[in-house]
């Protein structure tokens, strides 16, 4: 496996504040890495500088070997670094289907006003061939022509993983795909995730604060800490270790 | 020219002769940073109250023959506060979670209504050179010298004292008062103050009540300065006061005092300067009259350009903001087939009715006041794309479109080019504009973005124009002068129903091209960055690129309809159709009907052309003035319907519409998915079906 990711020392203030100091993290080509940590540790800050949202003060963000520190949030997805957001972000007035039709149509980079005034610009059977398979896969076949604002959390959750895979992201963000959802959904959120993951090969970094997600979905896992890297090494072995269950496990039981 | 001892002595009486002025633009931009941080509300209106209180002293002192006192007691101690206390009260406090956007919409309305409904109620009507009175009597003729450099005249002098004394009254009030201290919590730190118990409408109350005098009081005293009270005047004053409180970012008061005198003494050193320059350097000639008056416009799209802090402010501005709700779909996506066919029916009936008036029985004027709405419904298509498409609101749409006249009239007048074909030139001239504006503001949020927009209405309006190469110099400014409408194909269009044909035509092909880019690669894009920019972004699109091709073909839209008006108008006639005012006034109009669809841009181009004379004329035999009114109360509907109120109109008609047809028509049922994903395609014959209905509906609301 060659390293697809890879951050190092990544330094984050909010005027004076320090969120995020020296965090080094890698993740491998087709891999699923878990980040966990209590709440403020710095997992969105760390997502928001590997995806562009945010600039770090310090450290570099390598993506397939390639320096992408100074490249905008668009550029970084290009490049395939796609991403979801712990509350929704979703297009209102779009339909499920419209979601994942600009997406595509984003990708292909076919589009141009003078297209669009020739007539040229609706969606092609092909970009809605390529969209409807992947909201089959998704679950989502039933419900594609539903406005977005008719949606359970659950199923915009689902939305925007499928908006970001029609970029077909070699790096997968997840922020908290399970937040806000219930036991069952969860359930089928991951199963549906790794299907997917399983057939077309990209890596995921999962953002989670369901430890049982991540013990169950991830390979290796990093545990932040007032900003600081606290542990890492397979999920195992960091669920097991006292010091993380410490820090942010408490007591709880892992069964 | 007066030659000066030094330049010391000159800088020194520049001073002095701008700091009266300064004094009363700290007036209003106190008040505006008041009201901007207690209720969050962008007040544009504060310089129509302005003229109001300014008109009712001149009403009750020069027609009356009131006292001086008495005149000044019910225009600014009862009159402007009120005005404040009411709009507050029965608008702005109900939009207190309303996007901020909407607010500035609803006060761009109010900025028209507010003058058409004082001056219709108190009968008031403007005698050019009746020149105001100032507060002392004699106050243009009587001087004083305390430095023997600059003479104040008793009108400055009660300018710089009153002001002086009312920014003092408003210090001593925070430092000494109970809800003074209370109102001093709030414009901290809203939410704290909230949390600590404040009643926020109480200090919101007194936010506005406070300002509105000072408003009031600020019209009052700068009156002098104008020949003729005239409302856009004290609306200029307003955009002065605006850049004064940017330069506190809109939340300083201190700055914004500073911002005020700062920009009255810059406006003077440059009129003492300039022109002293100007004799050394020929090509800042055409500048030296020009830029004075536009400094305040430049100050402000500068600090808004240059100064990445202000984006940062803009969170803190809207105290108890909730979180937008989206807006509701459009009526034509919820459509069945069933009833879009009963639309299109009735609607291509009307039109055909209408068609057949118009051209077999109407006379000139209405022929001429029809062409003109269609022109105009062609330039809202702008505004359509803009705001509808973007969901930016865009302010200078009028300089856009007169881009596009200006280049039809000099094209044709210089070198006899065909004005069909400056037309198209014309709007390729206005896209070039167009995506150069956009470049440096395009990342400012809803407010700013507006606001920067008015900014450049406002200096083209008052430099641009004045280039012999633009609007042909302030010598001439092309009156008198005539373009001759086209005669091409065998066809001479000078016949007024030729020519209505035509624009017709082009009507047709630009709405045509509007719903391609909506329903295209760039429409998707724009609804994608609209719903949320992050996610957009997220996927891989660039809102720099999406967004300067969407204001570049708005503006070529604009231009193109600001062609065809001069066109139909053989004239350009500035000040008429294209000032900085009228552009405010089109793109609330759209935004206030449907800014969403083609059907919207339509209606609000019958209500601009015709809905003066077929409706208050005809039917009510009003004053065309009501129609302001009217469109400020419609905007101020806005923030409650942000989809628009003929959007909303439609969506409840057509739900009764349907239920009806539901009872009697017992097989059908709603089909599913598939008839509304057709319904959802709108074709130009839906989109224009629609809105003739809507114009029935609208016309007779």
């Amino acid at each position: 496996m060659t390293t697809l990711l890879e951050a190092r020392g990544i330094a984050k203030d909010f005027r004076g504040i320090r969120a995020l100091s020296e965090v080094d993290l890698t993740v491998e080509e087709g891999e699923r890495v878990g980040l966990i940590g209590p709440n403020g540790a710095g997992k969105t800050t760390l997502f928001n500088c590997l995806s562009g949202v945010l600039q770090p003060n310090r450290g570099q963000v390598m993506f397939d070997g390639a320096d992408i520190g100074n490249l905008a949030v668009n550029r970084r997805a290009l490049l395939g670094i796609g991403r979801t957001f712990q509350r929704l972000e979703l297009f209102n007035d779009s339909t499920v289907r419209e979601h994942l039709l600009i997406a595509e149509r984003v990708r292909l980079g076919t589009g141009s006003m003078w297209k669009d005034l020739l007539g040229l610009g609706r969606p092609t059977s092909d970009e809605i061939k390529v969209c409807d398979e992947l909201l089959d896969l998704l679950g989502l076949g039933e419900i594609r022509d539903e406005p977005i604002e008719a949606l359970s959390l659950g199923q915009g959750r689902l939305v925007e993983v499928g908006r970001a895979l029609v970029t077909r992201p070699r790096l997968l963000l997840l922020d908290e795909p399970s937040s806000g959802l219930d036991r069952e959904e969860t359930a089928t959120l991951a199963r549906t995730l790794r299907d997917v993951q399983e057939q077309q090969g990209f890596a995921i970094l999962l953002v989670e604060h369901d430890v049982e997600l991540v013990a169950d979905f991830t390979e290796r896992t990093y545990v932040l800490d007032f900003g600081q890297l606290l542990a890492s090494g397979t999920t195992d072995e960091v669920l097991a270790d006292p010091a993380v269950r410490r820090a942010y496990l408490g007591d709880a039981d892992l069964t | 020219m007066l030659i000066a001892a030094n330049v010391g002595e000159d800088v020194f009486r520049a001073v002095l002769q701008g700091t009266p002025p300064g004094a009363v633009f700290a007036l209003i931009a106190l008040g505006f940073v008041l009201t901007y941080k207690t209720s969050g509300v962008f007040n544009l209106a504060f310089g129509a109250q302005a003229y109001v209180s300014a008109a009712m002293y001149f009403k009750a002192k020069v027609e009356w023959e009131w006292p001086t006192f008495w005149a000044f007691f019910i225009s600014v101690i009862l009159l402007a506060p009120a005005i404040g206390l009411l709009l507050e009260r029965i608008i702005f406090r109900h939009l207190r979670t309303a996007p901020a956007v909407a607010k500035l919409v609803v006060a761009i309305g109010l900025t028209v209504a507010i003058p058409a409904l004082f001056e219709l109620l108190a009968g008031f009507e403007a005698v050019a050179g009746q020149t105001p009175q100032g507060i002392l009597p004699d106050g243009a003729s009587v001087f004083y010298d305390p430095f023997g450099v600059y003479p104040w005249s008793r009108n400055e002098l009660a300018q710089l004292l009153v002001a002086v004394t009312a920014m003092l009254l408003l210090g001593a009030m925070f430092r000494y008062s109970s809800i003074g201290l209370s109102m001093r919590a709030v414009v901290e730190s809203p939410r704290l103050a909230e949390l600590a118990g404040v009643n926020s409408n109480r200090v919101s109350s007194l936010a506005w009540g406070i300002s509105s005098l000072f408003a009031g009081l600020s019209g009052v005293l700068i009156a002098p300065r104008f020949n003729t009270l005239a409302a856009p005047d004290f609306f200029n004053i307003m955009v002065v006061a605006i850049a004064a409180a940017a330069i506190g970012k809109l939340v300083s008061l201190p700055w914004a005092v500073v911002g005020g005198l700062g920009l009255g003494i810059t406006i003077s050193l440059f009129t003492t300067f300039l022109p002293r320059w100007s004799d050394d350097l020929s090509w800042l000639r055409p500048f030296q009259e020009n830029l004075t008056p536009s400094l305040p416009f430049v100050v402000l799209f500068g600090i808004m350009v240059l100064w990445p802090g202000i984006r940062q402010s803009i969170d803190s501005t809207d105290p108890l903001s909730g979180v937008d709700p989206p807006p509701p779909g459009l009526a034509s996506s919820a459509r069945s087939k069933r009833l879009t066919n009963v639309t299109r029916v009735t609607a291509i009936l009307i039109i055909g009715i209408c068609a057949f008036w118009v051209f077999a029985k109407a006379d000139v004027g209405w022929m001429f006041l029809v062409t003109q709405a269609v022109i105009m419904s062609t330039i809202f298509l702008s505004i359509t794309v803009i705001t509808g498409f973007a969901g930016q609101i865009s302010l200078c749409q009028a300089s856009f479109a007169a881009m596009g006249g200006f280049a039809v009239f000099q094209l044709a007048d210089r070198w006899d080019i065909p004005v069909l074909l400056g037309a198209l030139i014309g709007a390729a001239i206005a896209a070039a504009v167009g995506a150069l504006l956009a470049l440096p503001i395009l990342r400012l949020g809803g407010v700013w973005f507006a606001i920067a927009t008015l900014a450049f209405a406002f200096f083209f309006d008052s430099v641009m124009i004045k280039f012999s190469w633009v609007g042909g110099g302030d010598t001439s400014l092309l009156q008198g002068t005539r373009v001759d409408r086209p005669d091409m194909f065998g066809i001479d269009f000078n016949n007024d129903k030729s020519f209505l044909l035509l624009v017709i035509v082009v009507f047709i092909i630009a709405s045509f091209l509007v719903v391609r880019v909506r329903e295209g690669t760039v429409g998707r894009t724009l609804q994608a960055l609209r719903g949320s920019e992050v996610a957009a972004e997220s996927i891989g699109i660039s809102p720099v690129r999406v967004r300067v091709t969407a204001f570049a073909l708005s503006a070529a839209i604009a231009g193109l309809g600001g062609s065809l008006l001069t066109i139909q108008q053989e004239n350009v006639n500035y000040a008429g159709n294209f000032a900085p005012f009228a552009g405010l006034f089109w793109t609330v109009l759209v935004v206030t009907l449907s800014a969403r669809t083609v059907e919207g841009a339509v209606m609000a181009g019958v209500s601009f052309g015709l809905f003066e004379r077929a409706v208050l004329r005809n039917v009510f035999q009003l004053s065309g003035k009501w129609r302001f009114v009217l469109f400020g109360l419609a905007a101020s509907q806005y923030a409650r319907h942000p989809e628009g109120i003929l959007e909303y109109g439609k969506g409840r008609s057509f739900g009764r519409l349907d239920a009806l047809l539901d009872r009697w028509d017992p097989r059908s049922s709603r089909s599913g998915d598939e008839s509304s994903s057709e319904s959802e395609e709108p074709t130009v014959d839906g989109d224009s079906a629609a809105d003739v209905d809507g114009a029935k509906t609208g016309g007779t609301r």
